[in-house]
Protein backbone atom coordinates (compact mmCIF):
# COMPACT_ATOMS: atom_id res chain seq x y z
CA UNK A 1 0.00 0.00 0.00
CA UNK A 2 1.60 3.46 -0.79
CA UNK A 3 2.36 6.22 1.82
CA UNK A 4 -0.51 8.27 0.20
CA UNK A 5 -3.23 5.64 0.52
CA UNK A 6 -2.01 4.83 4.06
CA UNK A 7 -2.81 8.35 5.15
CA UNK A 8 -5.80 8.68 2.77
CA UNK A 9 -7.43 5.84 4.64
CA UNK A 10 -6.29 7.35 7.90
CA UNK A 11 -7.79 10.42 7.06
CA UNK A 12 -11.35 8.71 6.33
CA UNK A 13 -11.27 6.76 9.99
CA UNK A 14 -10.48 10.37 11.09
CA UNK A 15 -13.28 11.18 10.10
CA UNK A 16 -15.62 8.37 11.33
CA UNK A 17 -13.92 8.87 14.57
CA UNK A 18 -15.10 12.28 14.56
CA UNK A 19 -19.02 11.64 13.12
CA UNK A 20 -18.84 8.99 16.46
CA UNK A 21 -17.76 12.06 18.92
CA UNK A 22 -19.90 14.75 17.43
CA UNK A 23 -23.12 11.91 17.35
CA UNK A 24 -22.08 10.50 20.71
CA UNK A 25 -24.39 11.13 23.69
CA UNK A 26 -21.62 12.33 25.89
CA UNK A 27 -21.82 15.26 27.64
CA UNK A 28 -20.47 18.29 25.48
CA UNK A 29 -17.38 18.65 28.01
CA UNK A 30 -16.03 14.85 26.94
CA UNK A 31 -17.73 15.30 23.40
CA UNK A 32 -15.86 19.08 22.97
CA UNK A 33 -12.46 17.12 24.39
CA UNK A 34 -12.77 14.00 22.27
CA UNK A 35 -12.80 15.63 18.86
CA UNK A 36 -9.77 18.03 20.08
CA UNK A 37 -8.24 14.63 20.40
CA UNK A 38 -9.50 13.35 17.18
CA UNK A 39 -7.94 16.72 15.48
CA UNK A 40 -4.22 16.17 17.31
CA UNK A 41 -4.22 12.67 16.82
CA UNK A 42 -4.61 13.25 13.31
CA UNK A 43 -2.70 15.77 12.49
CA UNK A 44 -0.20 14.37 14.79
CA UNK A 45 0.28 18.03 16.83
CA UNK A 46 0.59 18.11 20.51
CA UNK A 47 -0.77 21.71 21.41
CA UNK A 48 -4.12 22.63 20.32
CA UNK A 49 -7.31 24.25 21.43
CA UNK A 50 -10.89 24.89 20.54
CA UNK A 51 -12.57 28.05 21.22
CA UNK A 52 -15.79 29.83 22.10
CA UNK A 53 -16.95 33.13 21.50
CA UNK A 54 -18.66 34.41 24.25
CA UNK A 55 -21.04 36.75 22.58
CA UNK A 56 -21.94 39.27 25.08
CA UNK A 57 -18.36 39.97 26.69
CA UNK A 58 -16.78 39.62 23.12
CA UNK A 59 -14.16 37.45 24.09
CA UNK A 60 -13.03 33.74 23.23
CA UNK A 61 -12.22 31.32 25.74
CA UNK A 62 -10.83 27.93 25.92
CA UNK A 63 -13.58 25.29 25.99
CA UNK A 64 -11.02 22.63 25.53
CA UNK A 65 -7.06 22.66 25.60
CA UNK A 66 -3.70 20.65 25.17
CA UNK A 67 -0.35 22.52 25.61
CA UNK A 68 -1.20 26.51 25.62
CA UNK A 69 -0.33 26.59 29.27
CA UNK A 70 0.32 30.33 29.16
CA UNK A 71 -1.98 31.92 26.39
CA UNK A 72 -4.67 33.74 27.60
CA UNK A 73 -7.30 34.10 24.35
CA UNK A 74 -9.22 36.93 26.37
CA UNK A 75 -6.21 39.25 24.72
CA UNK A 76 -6.54 38.33 21.62
CA UNK A 77 -8.54 40.79 19.01
CA UNK A 78 -12.05 38.80 18.60
CA UNK A 79 -12.50 41.24 15.53
CA UNK A 80 -9.40 40.48 13.72
CA UNK A 81 -10.13 36.84 13.79
CA UNK A 82 -13.32 37.27 12.84
CA UNK A 83 -11.96 39.27 9.64
CA UNK A 84 -10.63 36.01 8.23
CA UNK A 85 -12.38 33.57 5.75
CA UNK A 86 -15.13 31.72 7.72
CA UNK A 87 -13.90 28.00 8.43
CA UNK A 88 -10.56 28.59 6.06
CA UNK A 89 -7.86 27.31 8.08
CA UNK A 90 -4.61 29.72 7.79
CA UNK A 91 -1.19 29.94 9.17
CA UNK A 92 -0.86 32.32 11.32
CA UNK A 93 2.56 35.03 10.51
CA UNK A 94 5.10 35.12 12.77
CA UNK A 95 5.21 38.24 14.48
CA UNK A 96 1.66 38.29 15.81
CA UNK A 97 0.40 37.74 19.17
CA UNK A 98 -1.27 34.36 18.44
CA UNK A 99 2.31 33.23 16.72
CA UNK A 100 4.04 34.48 20.23
CA UNK A 101 1.46 32.24 21.90
CA UNK A 102 2.48 29.04 20.00
CA UNK A 103 -0.30 28.98 17.47
CA UNK A 104 0.73 27.66 13.99
CA UNK A 105 -2.45 27.51 12.39
CA UNK A 106 -5.54 29.18 13.01
CA UNK A 107 -9.25 28.29 11.53
CA UNK A 108 -11.84 30.47 12.56
CA UNK A 109 -14.99 28.87 13.45
CA UNK A 110 -18.27 29.82 11.22
CA UNK A 111 -21.88 28.34 11.32
CA UNK A 112 -23.75 30.63 8.35
CA UNK A 113 -23.54 34.29 9.63
CA UNK A 114 -22.39 33.23 13.15
CA UNK A 115 -19.43 33.54 14.92
CA UNK A 116 -18.97 30.55 16.77
CA UNK A 117 -14.94 30.54 18.09
CA UNK A 118 -11.88 29.32 16.74
CA UNK A 119 -9.52 25.58 16.57
CA UNK A 120 -5.84 26.78 16.79
CA UNK A 121 -3.10 24.15 16.09
CA UNK A 122 0.71 23.82 16.96
CA UNK A 123 3.02 23.14 14.96
CA UNK A 124 3.04 19.38 13.90
CA UNK A 125 5.30 17.26 16.29
CA UNK A 126 7.66 15.92 13.49
CA UNK A 127 8.03 19.40 12.70
CA UNK A 128 7.05 19.35 9.16
CA UNK A 129 4.41 21.99 7.21
CA UNK A 130 0.97 21.61 7.31
CA UNK A 131 0.17 19.95 3.57
CA UNK A 132 -2.22 21.16 1.21
CA UNK A 133 -4.35 18.26 1.70
CA UNK A 134 -4.42 18.46 5.47
CA UNK A 135 -5.40 21.84 5.29
CA UNK A 136 -8.43 20.50 3.28
CA UNK A 137 -9.35 18.23 5.61
CA UNK A 138 -8.60 20.57 8.86
CA UNK A 139 -11.40 22.74 6.70
CA UNK A 140 -14.42 19.93 7.01
CA UNK A 141 -13.44 18.89 10.64
CA UNK A 142 -13.60 22.80 11.69
CA UNK A 143 -16.99 23.15 9.86
CA UNK A 144 -17.93 19.82 11.67
CA UNK A 145 -16.97 21.36 15.28
CA UNK A 146 -18.09 24.75 14.50
CA UNK A 147 -21.69 23.21 14.15
CA UNK A 148 -21.45 20.87 17.20
CA UNK A 149 -20.30 24.17 19.83
CA UNK A 150 -23.36 26.26 17.83
CA UNK A 151 -25.42 22.73 18.23
CA UNK A 152 -24.67 22.58 22.33
CA UNK A 153 -25.50 26.59 22.18
CA UNK A 154 -29.11 26.48 20.68
CA UNK A 155 -29.70 23.39 23.02
CA UNK A 156 -28.68 25.28 26.27
CA UNK A 157 -30.43 28.61 24.74
CA UNK A 158 -33.61 28.22 23.43
CA UNK A 159 -35.97 25.74 22.49
CA UNK A 160 -37.30 27.06 19.49
CA UNK A 161 -34.73 27.01 17.78
CA UNK A 162 -35.37 23.04 17.73
CA UNK A 163 -35.93 23.18 13.71
CA UNK A 164 -32.85 25.24 12.47
CA UNK A 165 -30.79 22.78 14.81
CA UNK A 166 -32.42 20.15 12.71
CA UNK A 167 -31.07 21.44 9.43
CA UNK A 168 -27.98 21.99 10.98
CA UNK A 169 -27.24 18.60 11.92
CA UNK A 170 -28.14 18.19 8.30
CA UNK A 171 -25.80 19.83 7.21
CA UNK A 172 -23.19 18.20 9.37
CA UNK A 173 -24.28 15.34 7.82
CA UNK A 174 -24.23 16.44 4.31
CA UNK A 175 -20.46 17.63 4.67
CA UNK A 176 -19.47 13.96 5.94
CA UNK A 177 -21.43 12.38 2.71
CA UNK A 178 -19.85 15.13 0.58
CA UNK A 179 -16.28 13.74 2.10
CA UNK A 180 -16.87 10.13 1.30
CA UNK A 181 -17.95 10.72 -2.09
CA UNK A 182 -14.55 12.82 -2.68
CA UNK A 183 -12.76 9.09 -1.21
CA UNK A 184 -15.09 6.96 -3.70
CA UNK A 185 -13.96 9.50 -6.65
CA UNK A 186 -10.17 8.94 -6.15
CA UNK A 187 -11.65 5.23 -6.54
CA UNK A 188 -13.24 5.75 -9.65
CA UNK A 189 -10.81 7.63 -11.05
CA UNK A 190 -8.05 4.51 -11.07
CA UNK A 191 -10.39 3.07 -14.15
CA UNK A 192 -11.81 5.17 -16.53
CA UNK A 193 -14.55 2.75 -17.63
CA UNK A 194 -15.91 2.94 -13.93
CA UNK A 195 -16.20 6.48 -13.62
CA UNK A 196 -19.07 7.51 -11.02
CA UNK A 197 -19.95 3.56 -10.60
CA UNK A 198 -19.73 4.25 -6.93
CA UNK A 199 -21.63 7.23 -7.32
CA UNK A 200 -24.36 5.19 -8.73
CA UNK A 201 -24.38 1.81 -7.15
CA UNK A 202 -24.39 3.73 -3.80
CA UNK A 203 -27.65 5.75 -5.42
CA UNK A 204 -29.34 2.66 -6.71
CA UNK A 205 -28.55 0.92 -3.24
CA UNK A 206 -30.93 3.20 -2.05
CA UNK A 207 -33.28 3.51 -4.10
CA UNK A 208 -33.86 -0.35 -3.69
CA UNK A 209 -33.67 -0.44 0.05
CA UNK A 210 -36.28 2.60 0.84
CA UNK A 211 -38.69 0.56 -1.59
CA UNK A 212 -38.10 -2.01 1.09
CA UNK A 213 -39.04 -0.27 3.89
CA UNK A 214 -36.01 0.25 5.44
CA UNK A 215 -35.23 2.84 8.27
CA UNK A 216 -33.19 6.11 6.95
CA UNK A 217 -30.38 5.39 9.22
CA UNK A 218 -29.70 1.49 7.49
CA UNK A 219 -30.65 3.55 4.03
CA UNK A 220 -27.42 5.80 4.65
CA UNK A 221 -25.74 2.64 5.66
CA UNK A 222 -25.90 1.00 3.06
CA UNK A 223 -24.85 3.92 0.50
CA UNK A 224 -21.70 4.62 2.57
CA UNK A 225 -21.59 0.91 1.71
CA UNK A 226 -22.23 1.48 -2.31
CA UNK A 227 -19.28 3.93 -1.98
CA UNK A 228 -16.73 2.26 -0.79
CA UNK A 229 -17.44 -1.47 -2.00
CA UNK A 230 -14.69 -0.84 -4.43
CA UNK A 231 -12.27 0.91 -2.66
CA UNK A 232 -9.75 -2.63 -2.77
CA UNK A 233 -9.37 -1.54 -6.62
CA UNK A 234 -6.89 1.59 -5.65
CA UNK A 235 -4.37 -1.25 -4.36
CA UNK A 236 -4.61 -3.45 -7.45
CA UNK A 237 -2.67 -2.27 -10.65
CA UNK A 238 -4.18 0.22 -13.09
CA UNK A 239 -2.65 -1.44 -16.15
CA UNK A 240 -4.90 -4.53 -14.85
CA UNK A 241 -7.73 -2.53 -13.83
CA UNK A 242 -7.82 -1.37 -17.71
CA UNK A 243 -6.85 -3.88 -19.52
CA UNK A 244 -8.88 -5.00 -22.94
CA UNK A 245 -7.87 -7.98 -23.12
CA UNK A 246 -9.54 -11.33 -21.61
CA UNK A 247 -8.01 -11.63 -17.88
CA UNK A 248 -5.77 -14.50 -17.78
CA UNK A 249 -6.80 -16.97 -14.66
CA UNK A 250 -3.48 -15.11 -12.61
CA UNK A 251 -4.75 -12.09 -13.60
CA UNK A 252 -8.79 -13.00 -12.87
CA UNK A 253 -7.14 -14.57 -9.63
CA UNK A 254 -5.32 -11.15 -8.90
CA UNK A 255 -8.74 -9.34 -9.67
CA UNK A 256 -11.02 -11.35 -7.36
CA UNK A 257 -8.95 -10.11 -4.49
CA UNK A 258 -10.64 -6.75 -4.35
CA UNK A 259 -13.54 -7.44 -2.61
CA UNK A 260 -11.44 -8.76 0.38
CA UNK A 261 -9.02 -6.03 0.03
CA UNK A 262 -12.15 -3.61 0.40
CA UNK A 263 -12.68 -5.30 3.50
CA UNK A 264 -10.01 -5.09 5.39
CA UNK A 265 -9.45 -1.47 4.73
CA UNK A 266 -13.16 -0.71 5.57
CA UNK A 267 -13.01 -3.19 8.72
CA UNK A 268 -10.36 -0.75 10.58
CA UNK A 269 -13.10 1.91 10.59
CA UNK A 270 -15.77 2.53 13.15
CA UNK A 271 -18.74 3.70 11.13
CA UNK A 272 -22.00 4.44 12.70
CA UNK A 273 -23.92 2.12 10.84
CA UNK A 274 -23.84 -1.85 10.99
CA UNK A 275 -22.59 -4.42 8.86
CA UNK A 276 -21.01 -2.14 6.19
CA UNK A 277 -17.89 -3.89 5.88
CA UNK A 278 -19.84 -7.03 5.46
CA UNK A 279 -21.98 -5.82 3.07
CA UNK A 280 -18.59 -4.58 1.22
CA UNK A 281 -16.74 -7.83 1.73
CA UNK A 282 -19.27 -9.98 0.47
CA UNK A 283 -20.76 -7.85 -2.98
CA UNK A 284 -19.48 -10.41 -4.96
CA UNK A 285 -21.30 -13.61 -3.68
CA UNK A 286 -24.00 -15.80 -5.37
CA UNK A 287 -27.26 -17.29 -4.41
CA UNK A 288 -25.99 -20.77 -5.49
CA UNK A 289 -22.41 -20.50 -4.05
CA UNK A 290 -20.51 -19.82 -6.63
CA UNK A 291 -19.38 -16.66 -5.78
CA UNK A 292 -16.40 -14.85 -3.88
CA UNK A 293 -14.57 -14.60 -1.82
CA UNK A 294 -16.05 -17.23 1.02
CA UNK A 295 -18.58 -18.96 -1.78
CA UNK A 296 -21.49 -18.23 0.79
CA UNK A 297 -25.32 -19.25 -0.45
CA UNK A 298 -28.25 -17.78 0.03
CA UNK A 299 -29.04 -18.39 3.63
CA UNK A 300 -25.97 -16.76 4.57
CA UNK A 301 -26.23 -13.50 2.68
CA UNK A 302 -28.38 -10.51 4.33
CA UNK A 303 -30.52 -8.12 2.13
CA UNK A 304 -28.35 -5.25 1.77
CA UNK A 305 -25.34 -8.21 0.54
CA UNK A 306 -28.35 -8.57 -2.39
CA UNK A 307 -29.18 -5.00 -3.03
CA UNK A 308 -25.34 -3.92 -3.34
CA UNK A 309 -24.58 -7.09 -5.74
CA UNK A 310 -27.92 -6.79 -8.07
CA UNK A 311 -27.08 -2.56 -7.85
CA UNK A 312 -23.43 -3.02 -9.17
CA UNK A 313 -24.16 -5.70 -11.55
CA UNK A 314 -27.16 -3.64 -12.85
CA UNK A 315 -24.33 -0.69 -13.29
CA UNK A 316 -21.88 -3.38 -14.78
CA UNK A 317 -23.80 -3.63 -17.64
CA UNK A 318 -25.34 -0.75 -18.67
CA UNK A 319 -21.98 0.98 -18.48
CA UNK A 320 -19.27 0.35 -20.90
CA UNK A 321 -16.06 -1.63 -19.78
CA UNK A 322 -12.20 -1.92 -21.16
CA UNK A 323 -13.64 -5.50 -22.69
CA UNK A 324 -17.23 -4.56 -23.86
CA UNK A 325 -19.86 -2.32 -24.97
CA UNK A 326 -22.57 -1.74 -22.55
CA UNK A 327 -25.95 -2.93 -23.06
CA UNK A 328 -29.24 -1.18 -23.43
CA UNK A 329 -31.80 -1.08 -20.17
CA UNK A 330 -34.36 -3.41 -21.72
CA UNK A 331 -31.34 -5.99 -22.41
CA UNK A 332 -29.87 -5.50 -18.86
CA UNK A 333 -33.23 -6.53 -17.02
CA UNK A 334 -33.91 -9.47 -18.90
CA UNK A 335 -30.10 -10.32 -17.87
CA UNK A 336 -30.48 -10.04 -14.63
CA UNK A 337 -34.29 -11.71 -14.83
CA UNK A 338 -31.99 -14.65 -15.99
CA UNK A 339 -29.58 -15.02 -13.41
CA UNK A 340 -32.67 -14.65 -10.76
CA UNK A 341 -32.14 -17.64 -7.94
CA UNK A 342 -28.20 -18.27 -9.22
CA UNK A 343 -27.28 -15.23 -8.46
CA UNK A 344 -29.44 -12.40 -7.77
CA UNK A 345 -32.86 -12.47 -5.44
CA UNK A 346 -36.50 -12.26 -6.54
CA UNK A 347 -37.39 -10.59 -3.34
CA UNK A 348 -34.38 -7.76 -3.99
CA UNK A 349 -35.61 -7.64 -7.58
CA UNK A 350 -39.25 -7.06 -7.12
CA UNK A 351 -37.97 -4.01 -5.30
CA UNK A 352 -35.89 -2.93 -7.96
CA UNK A 353 -38.56 -3.08 -10.70
CA UNK A 354 -41.56 -1.58 -8.57
CA UNK A 355 -39.22 1.63 -7.90
CA UNK A 356 -37.91 1.90 -11.66
CA UNK A 357 -41.62 2.12 -12.67
CA UNK A 358 -42.36 4.40 -9.98
CA UNK A 359 -39.90 7.08 -11.14
CA UNK A 360 -40.67 6.35 -14.71
CA UNK A 361 -43.79 7.21 -13.99
CA UNK A 362 -42.63 10.30 -12.16
CA UNK A 363 -44.06 9.26 -8.66
CA UNK A 364 -40.81 10.03 -6.79
CA UNK A 365 -39.88 13.51 -5.95
CA UNK A 366 -35.91 12.35 -6.00
CA UNK A 367 -35.45 9.58 -8.44
CA UNK A 368 -32.51 8.03 -7.90
CA UNK A 369 -32.01 5.35 -10.94
CA UNK A 370 -33.44 7.52 -13.62
CA UNK A 371 -30.71 10.52 -13.70
CA UNK A 372 -27.95 7.74 -14.20
CA UNK A 373 -29.55 5.67 -17.28
CA UNK A 374 -28.88 6.42 -20.65
CA UNK A 375 -30.92 8.81 -22.25
CA UNK A 376 -31.09 8.10 -25.68
CA UNK A 377 -33.08 5.01 -24.33
CA UNK A 378 -36.78 5.57 -25.18
CA UNK A 379 -38.21 4.36 -21.73
CA UNK A 380 -41.63 3.76 -22.81
CA UNK A 381 -39.97 0.61 -24.14
CA UNK A 382 -39.39 -1.00 -21.12
CA UNK A 383 -42.99 -0.27 -18.71
CA UNK A 384 -44.75 -3.98 -20.21
CA UNK A 385 -41.34 -5.11 -19.55
CA UNK A 386 -41.42 -3.80 -16.09
CA UNK A 387 -45.30 -5.10 -15.41
CA UNK A 388 -45.04 -8.13 -16.36
CA UNK A 389 -41.60 -8.91 -14.39
CA UNK A 390 -43.45 -7.41 -11.07
CA UNK A 391 -46.60 -9.30 -11.98
CA UNK A 392 -44.13 -12.44 -12.05
CA UNK A 393 -42.34 -12.08 -9.06
CA UNK A 394 -45.52 -11.02 -7.17
CA UNK A 395 -46.84 -14.45 -7.18
CA UNK B 1 -21.51 1.16 19.40
CA UNK B 2 -19.90 -1.75 21.22
CA UNK B 3 -16.81 -0.37 23.38
CA UNK B 4 -15.06 -2.52 26.02
CA UNK B 5 -14.15 -0.32 29.73
CA UNK B 6 -10.81 0.93 29.15
CA UNK B 7 -8.54 -0.42 32.41
CA UNK B 8 -4.49 0.07 32.73
CA UNK B 9 -1.92 -1.86 34.95
CA UNK B 10 1.51 -1.35 34.86
CA UNK B 11 4.39 -3.20 37.29
CA UNK B 12 8.06 -1.77 37.80
CA UNK B 13 11.10 -3.39 36.73
CA UNK B 14 14.38 -1.69 38.05
CA UNK B 15 14.41 2.19 36.46
CA UNK B 16 12.15 0.73 33.83
CA UNK B 17 8.18 0.52 34.08
CA UNK B 18 6.08 -2.14 31.76
CA UNK B 19 1.95 -0.46 31.45
CA UNK B 20 -0.35 -2.33 30.21
CA UNK B 21 -3.47 -0.72 28.40
CA UNK B 22 -6.45 -2.81 28.26
CA UNK B 23 -9.41 -2.76 26.13
CA UNK B 24 -9.75 -0.28 22.96
CA UNK B 25 -7.81 2.99 22.84
CA UNK B 26 -10.76 4.93 21.44
CA UNK B 27 -12.13 7.62 23.39
CA UNK B 28 -11.68 9.74 26.20
CA UNK B 29 -11.30 6.67 28.59
CA UNK B 30 -7.86 6.21 27.20
CA UNK B 31 -6.98 9.14 29.02
CA UNK B 32 -6.14 6.55 32.41
CA UNK B 33 -3.53 5.15 30.20
CA UNK B 34 -1.76 8.62 29.76
CA UNK B 35 -2.07 9.39 33.77
CA UNK B 36 -0.55 6.13 34.84
CA UNK B 37 2.21 6.98 32.41
CA UNK B 38 2.68 10.31 34.73
CA UNK B 39 2.57 8.09 37.66
CA UNK B 40 5.32 5.99 36.93
CA UNK B 41 7.46 9.05 36.05
CA UNK B 42 6.57 10.23 38.85
CA UNK B 43 8.25 7.67 40.65
CA UNK B 44 11.32 7.99 38.77
CA UNK B 45 11.24 6.00 35.74
CA UNK B 46 12.75 7.28 32.69
CA UNK B 47 11.76 4.18 30.67
CA UNK B 48 8.64 2.98 30.16
CA UNK B 49 7.47 -0.25 27.78
CA UNK B 50 3.63 -0.02 26.52
CA UNK B 51 2.77 -3.50 25.92
CA UNK B 52 -0.13 -3.29 23.63
CA UNK B 53 -1.06 -7.61 23.79
CA UNK B 54 -4.71 -6.57 25.07
CA UNK B 55 -5.07 -3.17 22.94
CA UNK B 56 -6.94 -4.44 19.56
CA UNK B 57 -8.37 -1.28 18.43
CA UNK B 58 -6.56 2.00 18.20
CA UNK B 59 -7.94 5.30 16.42
CA UNK B 60 -7.35 8.72 15.93
CA UNK B 61 -7.45 9.59 19.75
CA UNK B 62 -5.45 7.11 20.80
CA UNK B 63 -2.88 8.78 18.48
CA UNK B 64 -3.23 11.80 20.31
CA UNK B 65 -2.95 10.27 23.75
CA UNK B 66 0.23 8.16 22.95
CA UNK B 67 0.99 11.62 21.98
CA UNK B 68 1.39 12.86 25.55
CA UNK B 69 2.75 10.21 26.74
CA UNK B 70 5.56 10.57 23.52
CA UNK B 71 5.99 14.24 24.51
CA UNK B 72 6.10 13.11 28.52
CA UNK B 73 9.01 11.22 28.35
CA UNK B 74 10.65 13.75 25.51
CA UNK B 75 10.70 16.27 28.49
CA UNK B 76 12.34 14.11 30.51
CA UNK B 77 15.17 12.81 28.14
CA UNK B 78 13.28 9.38 28.94
CA UNK B 79 12.97 6.06 26.20
CA UNK B 80 9.42 4.89 25.40
CA UNK B 81 9.30 1.53 23.92
CA UNK B 82 6.45 -0.05 22.08
CA UNK B 83 6.03 -3.97 22.65
CA UNK B 84 3.67 -6.40 20.92
CA UNK B 85 1.79 -3.39 18.71
CA UNK B 86 -0.20 -5.00 16.01
CA UNK B 87 1.50 -5.09 12.19
CA UNK B 88 -1.65 -1.89 10.85
CA UNK B 89 -0.38 -0.18 14.19
CA UNK B 90 2.75 -0.56 13.98
CA UNK B 91 2.29 0.70 10.13
CA UNK B 92 0.26 3.38 10.94
CA UNK B 93 2.87 5.12 13.09
CA UNK B 94 4.95 3.96 10.79
CA UNK B 95 3.21 6.75 8.39
CA UNK B 96 2.68 9.40 10.71
CA UNK B 97 6.43 9.43 11.49
CA UNK B 98 5.96 8.42 14.65
CA UNK B 99 8.37 6.20 14.65
CA UNK B 100 11.03 8.36 15.28
CA UNK B 101 10.02 9.00 18.94
CA UNK B 102 9.75 5.49 19.90
CA UNK B 103 11.53 2.19 19.88
CA UNK B 104 9.44 -0.85 18.49
CA UNK B 105 9.98 -4.69 19.70
CA UNK B 106 8.20 -7.37 19.49
CA UNK B 107 7.74 -8.48 22.91
CA UNK B 108 7.99 -6.91 26.56
CA UNK B 109 11.33 -9.26 27.28
CA UNK B 110 13.41 -7.50 23.77
CA UNK B 111 12.69 -4.73 25.09
CA UNK B 112 13.38 -4.49 28.52
CA UNK B 113 16.60 -6.49 27.98
CA UNK B 114 17.75 -3.77 25.16
CA UNK B 115 16.94 -1.09 28.03
CA UNK B 116 18.62 -2.83 30.64
CA UNK B 117 21.74 -2.65 28.38
CA UNK B 118 20.87 0.99 27.64
CA UNK B 119 22.74 3.23 30.40
CA UNK B 120 20.88 6.15 31.42
FE1 LIG C 1 -16.57 -5.12 -7.07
Amino acid sequence: MSIELKKALYNISALADLGQEITSEDNFTVKIQSVLHVIMGTFVVNRGAILWYEKTKDEITFIAKRGFEDASPACWETGQIMSLEKNEPRAVSGDSVLAGAGVAILIPLWVRDEFIGAVVLGDKFSAEAYSPEDLELLKVIAHQTAITINNHALFMGLSEKLEENRKLYEEMRRIYHDTLQAFAAAIDAKDVYTKNHSHRVARYSVAIARELGWNEHDVEGIYVAGFLHDVGKLVISNELLNKRKPFTSDELHEMKRHSLLSYKIISNIRFPWKDVENIIRHHHERLDGNGYPDALTREDLSDGVKILTLADSFDAMTTERAYREKMDIRTALVELRSCLDTQFDNKIMLAFCKVLEKEIKGELPEPNILPHLDRNFELSHITALLEGLIQELSQ
Amino acid sequence: MKSTAFNVASKCQGDAAVVYPRGYLNNIAGESLVSECHNVIGQGAKKIVLNFRETDFINSIGVSLLLNIIEDLNNIGGTLCFAEMSKIHRDTFEMLGLTKYILVFNDENEALQYLSTETS
